[in-house]
């Protein structure tokens, strides 16, 4: 399974493709099983170039009946620093913030490559 | 410390006006991120991973009271409440928004302040002595050569452009609190045969993935040809370093290639060339170094209560003996500001305590601030009778750690937790270590001892210098760390050595510890960590960490 984010162009924050949109939290975010549909969502994304910056696609698992990231990377992407834990989405809690936490993986994402070209 | 005139204003003026055009451009969909992300670089904002980052430069590290307080208004109208020093002794906010950023921009140059050369492949904020100007074992200020380089790179047409990033790092003392020697240039201020000062000239030193200590390409270079020279050895390396593998192109890999002494011939028949057209007229530095005025030091002033209350208190004496450093006057002392607090972020200050240090400062600190590559704070000049009562307004802050060059002094950078780069957090690391060690006995028992952090072969945290360096890695996706033991970032440089292999992140306070553990098993009476681990070799540490990790 995949999802899509991208950092948007106003502020930075890590954003989450949903149907055409962004949204904030991975909870809420499309999730694609298939490889086409995702290719197709970031196509589509790559032209919204003054909404957001270098959307990509990133690995899921599941934790706790929740999506997580595969890799830890995305995973404090998907929740903020672990040093200020009132910094970021986690820190309005709840279960789906508490699976993120919990979730296990080891693969990197997909594109952590590209995002770091584009720094 | 240096004031602008109307030109350095207007030409920020101008700038951050360009800059906010530029912003409105992108948002606007009339720059791509492409075109827009070089020119939001060279004014010092990144996109990390959570959200933008500014990095604000503090020219050699020096700040007075209303730059600070303006900082502190930064953190709190556009950031969440607090700053992070950083090892160039710069600070970053890491909350910002791209169409706040011309507003920053203006607040800053408000201050005089900027974040010009923050960034990209120019010449970057130069690291001075955090001590400069009191240290009581200084040869002269070197603030003023630091600002008459800053003058001369700043917008440097022709080493706007260099292949990749370039650090000067300037002292005056013989105990080196620069890391001069893992800089791309370290000058090391000296007195000649004839009783003038000069420089040694050391190139070549880094970190990153290929570590050098630098060596020293001129023994002594008189200070009046100090521009020249420089210019001599960027126009080198803008000639032959490389440029098409980032990865092999700062200067310390075109020296390494070229051996220091070729390199050292390179340059002084480029010096020939340039000749004395090339410096800076004495008058200029005269009209510079009158910038830094001597605060209004009294001659000796009394010491008041100071010795009876560090007899009576056992905190303020250990707050004496850790975070006091002498000065060149009698009578005054300088306090170091541990941005170290345990289970802190190394390096994070938030808005209220910059207010604090600030008020510090301009009541008993004659209006003089600095910041130091090992990501704390410094008042430069307090008279001793006064240093109880900022002792007691630092505990209440949580700003009076007491623990300056002890194990819980930790360099870490942002690491995972917030940069684009990194492979593995550092801060977490560090805080867990700071726990393991909180008790302020055993740290003193323990001793100087320097644990340093990267989240990446970058090493920003410069693992490579610590007495333990920790360099986060990724391994199939999860956090490990490689230990070395025995670097230095001091006057006695070197690059640590691997210890053994990489650790998953729940043994490495224990591994430190059992470090830790053997050196006070092995050391010998007056031994620093160093010294002992020089002295045995690395075995003892060896067994210590790899016998308890089985």
């Amino acid at each position: 399974m995949k999802a899509l984010t991208a950092n948007r162009l106003s502020d930075g924050e890590v954003v989450f493709w949903k149907d055409g949109t962004w949204v904030e939290r991975l909870s809420e975010a499309q999730v694609f099983s298939d490889e086409a549909g995702a290719g197709e969502a970031e196509a589509s994304a790559r032209t919204q170039r003054t909404v957001v910056i270098d959307p990509y696609l990133i690995d899921l698992v599941d934790s706790a009946g929740f999506w997580a990231p595969v890799s830890y990377r995305e995973r404090i992407r998907a929740l903020g620093p672990t040093n200020h834990e009132l910094h970021g989405k986690q820190a309005e809690g709840g279960g789906a913030v508490e699976a993120l936490r919990q979730a296990h993986g080891a693969a990197r994402s997909s594109g952590r490559v590209n995002l770091i070209r584009r720094k | 410390m240096y004031r602008y005139d109307a030109i350095d204003r207007a030409v920020l003026a101008d700038r951050t006006a360009e800059f906010r055009d530029q912003v409105r451009r992108r948002l606007a969909g009339e720059l791509t991120e492409d075109q827009f992300k070089p020119l939001r670089l060279m004014n010092g904002l990144y996109l990390q991973l959570h959200a933008y980052m500014l990095r604000v430069a503090v020219p050699y590290g020096s700040l007075n009271p209303v730059q600070m307080r303006a900082l502190a208004d930064i953190a709190r109208r556009f950031d969440r409440g607090y700053g992070h020093f950083t090892t160039r002794t710069n600070i970053q906010f890491n909350w910002v928004k791209l169409d706040d950023a011309p507003d920053i921009l203006d607040a800053l140059a408000a201050v005089d302040l900027h974040a010009i050369q923050t960034s990209g492949n120019c010449i970057r904020n130069v690291t001075a002595d955090p001590y400069a100007g009191a240290a009581a074992d200084e040869l002269e200020d070197p603030r003023v050569w630091c600002e008459a380089i800053r003058q001369w790179s700043s917008l440097h047409p022709e080493f706007s452009f260099l292949p990749r990033k370039f650090k000067i790092a300037v002292t005056a003392s013989p105990h080196d609190r620069t890391a001069a020697k893992v800089h791309d240039i370290g000058l090391l201020l000296r007195r000649g045969r004839d009783g003038e000062t000069g420089f040694e000239v050391i190139v070549g030193g880094g970190m990153g993935r290929t570590p050098y200590v630098g060596p020293t390409i001129r023994a002594y270079l008189p200070s009046d040809r100090l521009f020249s020279y420089l210019e001599a050895i960027l126009r080198v390396y803008n000639r032959h370093g490389r440029r098409d593998n980032i990865y092999k192109a700062r200067i310390k890999i075109l020296v390494a290639a070229l051996g220091a002494e070729a390199f050292a011939r390179e340059v002084e028949a480029e010096w020939e060339k340039i000749g004395p057209e090339g410096d800076l007229p004495r008058a200029e530095i005269d009209r510079i170094g009158a910038a830094f005025t001597n605060p209004d030091f009294v001659a000796d002033p009394a010491s008041g209560d100071f010795e009876a209350r560090r007899a009576a208190e056992p905190a303020f004496a250990r707050f004496v003996r850790n975070n006091l450093k002498a000065h060149i006057r009698p009578g005054y002392g300088i306090v170091d500001i541990s941005l170290k607090g345990i289970g802190e972020t190394p390096g994070d200050i938030s808005a209220d305590q910059m207010d604090l240090v600030a008020d510090l400062a301009e009541r008993f600190g004659q209006g003089d601030i600095r910041s130091t590559h090992e990501q704390n704070l410094v008042l430069p000049h307090v008279r001793l009778e006064h240093v109880h009562e900022v002792w007691k307004a630092l505990d209440a802050a949580g700003l009076a750690t007491p623990n300056i060059n002890l194990i819980s002094d930790i360099i870490a950078c942002p690491g995972l937790d917030y940069c684009a780069l990194a492979n593995a957090r550092a801060i977490c690391v560090a805080q867990d270590i700071a726990r393991r060690f909180e008790t302020p006995e055993r740290a003193e028992a323990i001793g100087e001892f320097k644990i340093k952090i990267s989240g990446c072969i970058n090493a920003c945290g410069h693992h490579h210098v610590g007495h333990i360096g920790i360099l986060g890695v990724d391994k199939k996706g999860e956090e490990f760390y490689q230990l070395t033991l025995g670097g230095s970032g001091a006057e006695d440089a070197a690059v640590g050595k691997m210890l053994g292999p990489a650790l998953p992140i729940d043994r490495v306070t224990d591994a430190v510890e059992a470090i830790v553990d053997a050196y006070l098993r092995e050391r010998r009476e007056g031994e620093r960590f160093l010294d002992t681990l020089r002295r045995t070799g690395d075995a003892p540490f060896k067994e210590a960490v790899y016998a308890e990790a089985h």
